[in-house]
């Protein structure tokens, strides 16, 4: 053993864990996130298998014909079927047929489909095969929200092994804002809705998370350095310095989100450039990638998260002595970063129960993140609503750090754990 | 002579610690004044209420006249606050430090130029200003710290430990500098120390502290002579009955 190793571990060891930031902040944090995230997921896994068990599977059969019949009865061994006759897909769309049966997917069984059947099994013209349609709705966020969906193909295959190898085949095409986008398989827009469930809430986390240090550090650097003190006592505006302050790391936050929307516009153009569509289908128009107005509202909200972000990081390292308890402080607003960014990647909120939408959507910084789903369906006002929402907030914030720095408080405010309460600390000399 | 700083009756309580407990003292235009006491004797705390950073709990502080306290933004025209330990941003180079800080008490580049050059002058470190301040020893960041707090030329400069932890030759140029700078400019200083030698040295009166309150007041010379001590350090120990 090395000489004084052990004494030096024992002093670091009593030194960490008497560390409230520290104890607070790597051993009981972790222990509160992960569990409530297991709630989360427990939940979204949950609800998304219950949807799928009191979904319908809506069956539109133009074709009449004895094997259709067949068909139908053979999926009505398996699911709850609804059967609609002679009716133009399109139709059963533009009649919202879907949702009064609860199901984000049905298949049409076309004219001519018992006649293939025919002549495939019993003519034994093997080059004749029968297609069914399936139509299936494109989902907004959320990586459970099409779980569903998977499972009439392997019912299509299990029919096959029962009639004949390779008889019936699938024709995929994806309903995209009430408008039936032929051939464009929802398997191949998994991709993307899994891109875009992934890609900005982490990028969010980061960004949100990263730009908080620097701002508590900006603070608390002049509290460690006693700059802030001189600078207190020179004729200049309380509120400028504040301004000052912000501004700066708001510079970079806004390089930082125009650097988001950039990453994030590219990433789902080579994604999409991927999905083939008939004719010059306009990606924007089927809600495939945001609208210069979904882009411009999605920056704004980034921007205003940022900015109450950042203020409520100053207001924290306001209450430290050093960059290491700011830092620390900072970390305690993580899990209000963490949890709704992790659920949301998970959940579609628009299926959540209303308290659970009201919890997320009252955390300010899921705002860009339930944004970023919302303009990709076109939904703006619950964009425009969040943004008003935040940047009530973020006055509110802000007006609070003004006034912290109005007073002595930003020299003398620090918090102390050991009581669970709020007490200042002066230096005396 | 009119009177720089009047502190009457100040009261400063933090929680269950009453930090001042009734501390007065005058200083006159051009004055030298030291506060001197151990540690959490209240210095600091009277320091920075006279430079507008912390409030009074009760009693009151005029600064040529103006109310530290319903005037904080006209006194922070006339002072300048120099804290214990300060340090610069280190990233900024001195003379960058030096810029930023005189651009809130200059009207106008020219104005500006020769505040920087004034500083310059005081803290006697000629190239080593373009160099980031990070690179600085504790002298230097102190002799560009004092500079920075001189170079306004304000009517009052508040200094608390302005040579702490300074080695003989940077303390002996920052006393220096204090000592004539402020005769030649008119300028009053207040300032506190644990050195009894300095302030002694400094100081055309001190003001011993003890607890939030002074115990005695006076010059230097006429204190010694009264308490029958060689230094001040023994006066102090002889008002709190320690000697």
């Amino acid at each position: 053993m090395l000489k004084g190793f052990t004494t030096i571990l024992v002093k670091e060891l009593k030194e960490l864990m008497r560390d409230p930031k520290i104890l607070i902040g790597m051993i009981v944090l972790p222990l509160v996130i992960f569990p409530v995230m297991g709630l989360v997921l427990g939940y979204a896994v949950e609800s998304a298998q219950e949807q799928a068990q009191r979904a319908t599977l809506l069956v539109v059969n133009n074709d009449g014909g004895e094997w259709s019949q067949t068909f139908i009865s053979y999926l009505n061994g398996t699911m709850n079927v609804a059967v609609i006759n002679n009716m133009n897909p399109q139709q059963v769309v533009s009649q919202n047929l879907l949702p009064e049966y609860n199901s984000t997917q049905f298949v049409e069984i076309p004219d001519g489909f018992s006649q293939n059947m025919t002549q495939h099994i019993d003519g034994g013209d093997f080059n004749v095969t029968a297609t069914l349609n399936v139509y299936g709705v494109f989902q907004g966020g959320g990586i459970f929200s099409n779980l569903g969906s998977s499972g009439f193909s392997v019912i299509v295959n299990s029919f096959n092994r029962a009639i004949a190898p390779d008889v019936v085949y699938t024709s995929q095409s994806t309903i995209i804002k009430g408008e039936i986008q032929q051939g464009i398989d929802p398997a191949t827009l998994s991709g993307l809705l899994i891109s875009q469930s992934l890609a900005l809430p982490i990028t969010v986390m980061i960004m949100l998370t990263y730009s908080m240090q620097i701002a508590a550090t900006s603070v608390a650097m002049e509290k460690e350095e006693k700059t802030l003190e001189t600078l207190l006592t020179v004729p200049v505006d309380r509120f400028s310095i504040l301004m000052g302050k912000l501004s700066s790391t708001m510079i970079v936050a806004g390089v930082a989100a125009i650097a988001v929307l950039f990453g994030y516009n590219y990433m789902l153009g080579s994604i999409t450039m991927g999905i083939p569509t008939t004719g010059s289908a306009d990606l924007v128009a089927l809600g495939l990638v945001p609208s210069p107005l979904g882009y411009t509202l999605l920056g704004i909200s980034l921007f205003v998260t940022l900015l109450s972000a950042l203020a409520l990081a100053v207001i924290m390292s306001a209450f430290s002595e050093d960059v290491r308890g700011a830092q620390a402080l900072v970390g305690y607003l993580y899990p209000l970063i963490f949890i709704p960014s992790l659920a949301l990647i998970y959940l579609d909120i628009n299926t959540l129960p209303f308290a659970l939408k009201a919890v997320l959507f009252a955390v300010p910084y899921s705002q860009p993140i339930i944004a970023s789903q919302a303009v990709v369906l076109g939904d703006y006002t619950t964009v425009i609503f969040g943004i008003i929402y935040v940047a009530a907030f973020t006055v509110i914030i802000m007006y609070i750090a003004s006034r912290l720095f109005a007073t002595e408080k930003i020299l003398t405010a620090k918090l102390k754990f050991r009581r669970g309460s709020k007490k200042t600390k002066e230096q005396q000399g | 002579m009119s009177l720089a700083v009047e502190a009457k009756n100040l009261v400063k309580q933090f929680g269950n610690i009453r930090a001042l407990d009734g501390l007065s003292f005058n200083i006159k235009q051009g004055e030298i004044y030291g506060l001197i006491g151990p540690n959490g004797a209240g210095k600091t705390t009277t320091l920075r209420t006279i430079s507008t950073l912390i409030l009074p709990t009760s009693g009151s502080v005029e600064i040529f006249g103006l109310d530290a306290v319903k005037q904080a933004a006209e006194v922070r025209k006339i002072i300048s606050y120099l804290p214990e330990e300060a340090g610069a941003y280190p990233n900024l180079s001195g003379n960058e430090y030096l810029e930023f800080m005189a651009k809130f008490n200059t009207k106008n580049q020219k104005e500006l130029h020769a505040t920087i050059q004034e500083a310059t002058k005081i803290s006697g470190l000629g190239e080593r200003l373009r160099d980031r301040t990070k690179t600085y020893s504790k002298g230097m960041k102190r002799r560009l710290l004092v500079a920075r707090a001189l170079m306004t030329r304000p009517k009052l400069a508040v200094l608390d430990e302005p040579a702490s932890g300074l080695d003989v030759l940077h303390a002996y140029h920052v006393r220096e500098i204090i000592k004539t700078y402020v005769k030649e400019h008119d300028v009053t200083v207040l300032l506190s120390s644990h050195n009894m030698l300095e302030v002694e040295y400094l100081c055309d009166r001190v003001a011993l502290v003890n607890k939030g309150k002074i115990v005695v007041e006076g010059k230097p010379a006429e204190l010694k002579k009264q308490y029958k001590s060689e230094n001040l350090e023994e006066v102090f120990a002889k008002v709190v009955g320690y000697a």
